[in-house]
């Protein structure tokens, strides 16, 4: 593998962790954000300001996906209050709150970000191994979860959230709980990302890069966390392949997600059991 | 005097807003989905009003062809997009709509160019004096242009029938279809209203800013959505007021807190505090 | 006999109308209490107030002699309620059997931590057949819930509502939409489940059944407590009869 295959392959990695953060949040709960890339961001300036202070990688890690959970459950729990019609809108404020605080604090490096942020000190392949391995990590979490009588009540939030509640369901409680794991995991992808470029900027984690993710949610079909993960490699891997026709990528990917959406809502995962269905029957 | 001048910027970019917010209101009233592509019709009726003007040398046709195209092209959007989607879990038809925007922002790239397209001779642009304050006569125009259609469409609302049919389908499509009233009409007619006023709105930015580019139509509909959120969600009335009080924040925020929060975040920043002190918005929804 | 459920000067106003006016409604330990009344007498704002889902604005409430007028709906329920819709609410994505196999995990999912560390889903799936054929519906345990006739759903409520144990059984009209040999069947059912010490409330506009079945009867008339006693003593006042044939 070619050191531009790697590079290419931990930036895939980095956004499956992304996505399947995301999907444990809309998917699982039913919750649509619309701000999630402002935690990864959380998670990728918590990690490289301490890591230029010289804190060592595994405890940078570890705050960044602490300090992204906790600033994630605060924002979770005000956003609960607000009625679910809301929520995408809000998830949005949060979006651009987080660039609109960020650029203006010189002490976070304002628009021109944060750079020289020191090297993970592994090679290239290991490093890759290692965000794979998160990567893993994360799938085997959300497949676990999905498993759970936790999971079991979160498809019922999802489902109808008022009978979950008259069956004794402590719906807060869950809501922030999915957000809380989500949101924390958006930010250990931060950090992972922090080290994988050494130089971010505010404007990466604004409301485009959440939308990019709500979308590999989107089109995997949310919820299936099989159908997430291939959508991710697609669609990170799109815009590599179609390189010759690069003027027109950004259209092609709006072309996409339109698409999708208008005749097969339910993603890949949809399509998929669509085909198996046909098989057997 | 800075203080008045100030608020008068305010209003003027409010009642901008306003025009925007309104159909996207509308739309959320009658169909419970968040149109983001409306930026796209903002971004046409700018392309399209400046290209006719240009072309002809008459605002006014410019004005009109940009609000009829982008009438048809939105209930176009409505026919194509929203309808098939209408029973679906709403993230569908956002996360179209998202797609759809996208594509519209490209295709304006690929057609007219990224580097923008601009007036060949900007009309409107004399400065006029008003009570001590400077202002470019399409300023002027902007704002009166905005409260005449406002105003207009609240006489529709109020006082004719298409516009009572309006109100009622927004407060209940099946008692309204009851009463004869074609609910799939009233659709086309917001789509078709909603989108002309946007496109207007956009060609009086242009003469404002003397600049059309594709991303036009960004910053303006992530404002609009908390607009709306802020007015309630399908409230007219709300949503107007909710434009207005947001421009005076912006043109005070910037001077004022610039230092700690980009401009265009402070709309954000307003929809927060507001929603944390007042879940259900300034105004209630419909 | 003591009262497991005391609710007092329950008064609860929509905007500007009062739908309940300073109603009172007390349930005895295992007693089977049909709450009747002409429509718009606020008999499911009266369930709904003692379950949390509206807030009132003066109530005095309480469980097992527990006072919970300010906890929240899951406390309530945690505490022994349960509630059947009038309008059935089957989760969509859930077989039959896994609806009442997730309300039977009840313990499981009361916290977080607990939820995140049980997976079996077995023994809940077997004691969801228990309530299945406790309500004669078995036989469409792995049917999605979208295609089911209204009786297999109105059932399907009950058995879930049954599933999470219960001190009492709140009903919200289960017998409406079905033809009267199935409304029959299912009063039949509801019956034994009371017979089997089951405290229930029931709301219900067939009177036949509601004679046949209940214990007691609770009338509400315009927001207001109207009677409440023996079924027929109840249905031979005159003013109760006024309000359902009017005079």
């Amino acid at each position: 593998m070619g050191l531009y295959e790697i590079s290419l392959a931990t930036g895939v990695g980095i956004y499956i962790i992304l996505a399947v953060s995301l999907n444990l949040i809309t998917g699982y709960c039913g919750q649509i954000s619309l701000g999630h890339a402002a935690f990864y961001g959380i998670g990728a300036y918590t990690v490289a300001l301490l890591s230029k202070m010289g804190w060592p990688m595994y405890l940078t890690l570890g705050a960044g996906f602490l300090v992204a959970g906790i600033i994630g459950t605060i924002i979770g729990l005000a956003s609960l209050r607000v009625k679910e019609d809301f929520l995408a809108i809000v998830t949005m404020g949060v979006a651009f709150l987080f660039v609109g605080i960020v650029r203006q604090q010189e002490f976070l490096g304002g628009e021109m970000g944060i750079s020289g942020i020191p090297s993970h000190g592994m090679s290239k392949p290991g490093y890759l191994a290692l965000v794979c391995g998160f990567a893993i990590l994360s799938i085997l979490f959300s497949w676990y979860l999905k498993r759970s009588w936790m999971g079991f009540a979160f498809d019922a939030v999802a489902d109808d959230e008022k009978t979950a509640r008259v069956l004794g369901l402590d719906i807060k409680a869950y809501k922030l709980t999915a957000f809380a794991m989500g949101t924390a995991i958006a930010g250990l992808a931060g950090g992972l990302y922090a080290y994988y470029t050494r130089f971010i900027v505010p404007d990466t984690f604004g409301f485009i890069e959440s939308v990019t993710i709500l979308s590999m949610v989107a089109v995997g079909g949310i919820g299936s966390i099989f159908g997430v993960v291939i959508a991710t490699i697609l669609l990170v891997l799109m815009p590599e392949f179609f390189r010759f026709i690069n003027d027109y990528r950004l259209l092609l990917y709006g072309v996409l997600l339109f698409s999708v959406m208008r005749f097969a809502p339910q993603g890949l995962a949809g399509f998929f059991s669509y085909l198996v269905k046909r098989k057997e029957g | 005097m800075l203080f008045i001048e100030l608020f008068i910027q305010g209003l003027i970019q409010g009642s901008t807003y306003a025009i925007i917010a309104v159909g996207l209101t509308l739309v959320y009233g009658l169909l419970r989905v968040l149109h983001v592509a409306h930026a796209g019709l903002f971004t046409l009726g700018a392309y399209l009003g400046v290209a006719v003007t240009n072309q002809t040398g008459s605002l006014s046709l410019g004005i009109l062809v940009a609000a009829l195209a982008a009438g048809i092209v939105g209930m176009g959007i409505y026919r194509l997009v929203y309808e098939p989607m209408l029973n679906k879990p709403p993230y569908v038809a956002l996360i179209a709509s998202i797609g759809l925007y996208i594509g519209m922002e490209e295709l304006f790239r690929l057609v007219f160019g990224p580097f923008g397209l601009s007036f060949s001779s900007a009309p409107l642009q004399t400065v006029v004096v008003v009570f001590g304050i400077h202002l470019r006569a399409c300023q002027i125009i902007a704002v009166v242009t905005n409260v005449v259609l406002l105003g207009g469409l609240a006489w529709v609302a109020q006082k004719t029938r298409i516009g009572t049919g309006w109100r009622a389908t927004v407060d209940d499509p099946q008692m309204s279809a009851c009463f004869g009233i074609d609910p799939i009409k009233v659709r086309y007619r917001v789509f078709f209203a909603g989108s002309a006023l946007a496109a207007v709105a956009g060609v009086l930015v242009a003469l404002l800013t003397n600049l059309v580019e594709p991303t036009m139509g960004a910053v303006p509909s992530y404002k609009s959505l908390a607009i709306i959120v802020l007015g309630g969600l399908g409230n007219v009335m709300g949503t107007l007021i909710a434009s207005l009080i947001l421009g005076i924040i912006e043109a005070f925020g910037t001077i004022y807190i610039g230092d700690f929060l980009d401009r265009d975040a402070i709309a954000f920043a307003f929809l927060i505090i507001v929603l944390m002190i007042k879940p259900t918005g300034l105004f209630t929804s419909r | 006999m003591s009262a497991i459920l005391l609710a007092k000067s329950v008064t609860v106003k929509f905007g500007g109308v009062t739908a309940l006016d300073n109603v009172h409604m007390e349930v005895e330990e295992g007693e089977f209490l049909s709450l009747i009344g002409p429509n718009g007498a606020g008999k499911t704002t009266l369930l709904n107030t003692i379950t949390g889902v509206v807030t009132p604005v003066t109530a005095a409430l309480s469980l097992g002699g527990k006072d919970i007028t300010h906890l929240s709906t899951h406390h309530r329920i945690k505490l022994g309620l349960a509630l059947t819709h009038q309008i059935v609410r089957p989760f969509q994505s859930m077989t039959v059997q896994e609806n009442v196999a997730f309300a039977a995990g009840y313990k499981k999912v009361r916290n977080i931590l607990s939820s995140f560390t049980s997976v079996s889903r077995a023994p809940e799936m077997k004691k969801a057949m228990e309530f299945l054929h406790m309500l004669g519906i078995e036989q469409y345990k792995d049917q999605e819930v979208s295609k089911l006739p209204l009786g297999v759903l109105k059932r399907l409520e009950v058995a879930r509502a049954l599933a999470i144990e219960p001190k009492i059984l709140l009903l919200d009209e289960p017998l409406a939409g079905l033809n009267s040999q199935e409304a029959g069947k299912l009063a039949d059912t509801v019956k034994s489940i009371s017979q089997k010490g089951m405290t229930i409330v029931m709301i219900e506009h067939n009177l036949s059944e509601v004679l046949r079945i209940s214990d007691r009867l609770h009338v509400l008339d315009n927001g207001r407590n109207l009677a409440q006693g023996e079924p027929a003593a109840v249905m031979n006042q005159p003013e109760v009869r006024a309000a359902y044939l009017g005079s």
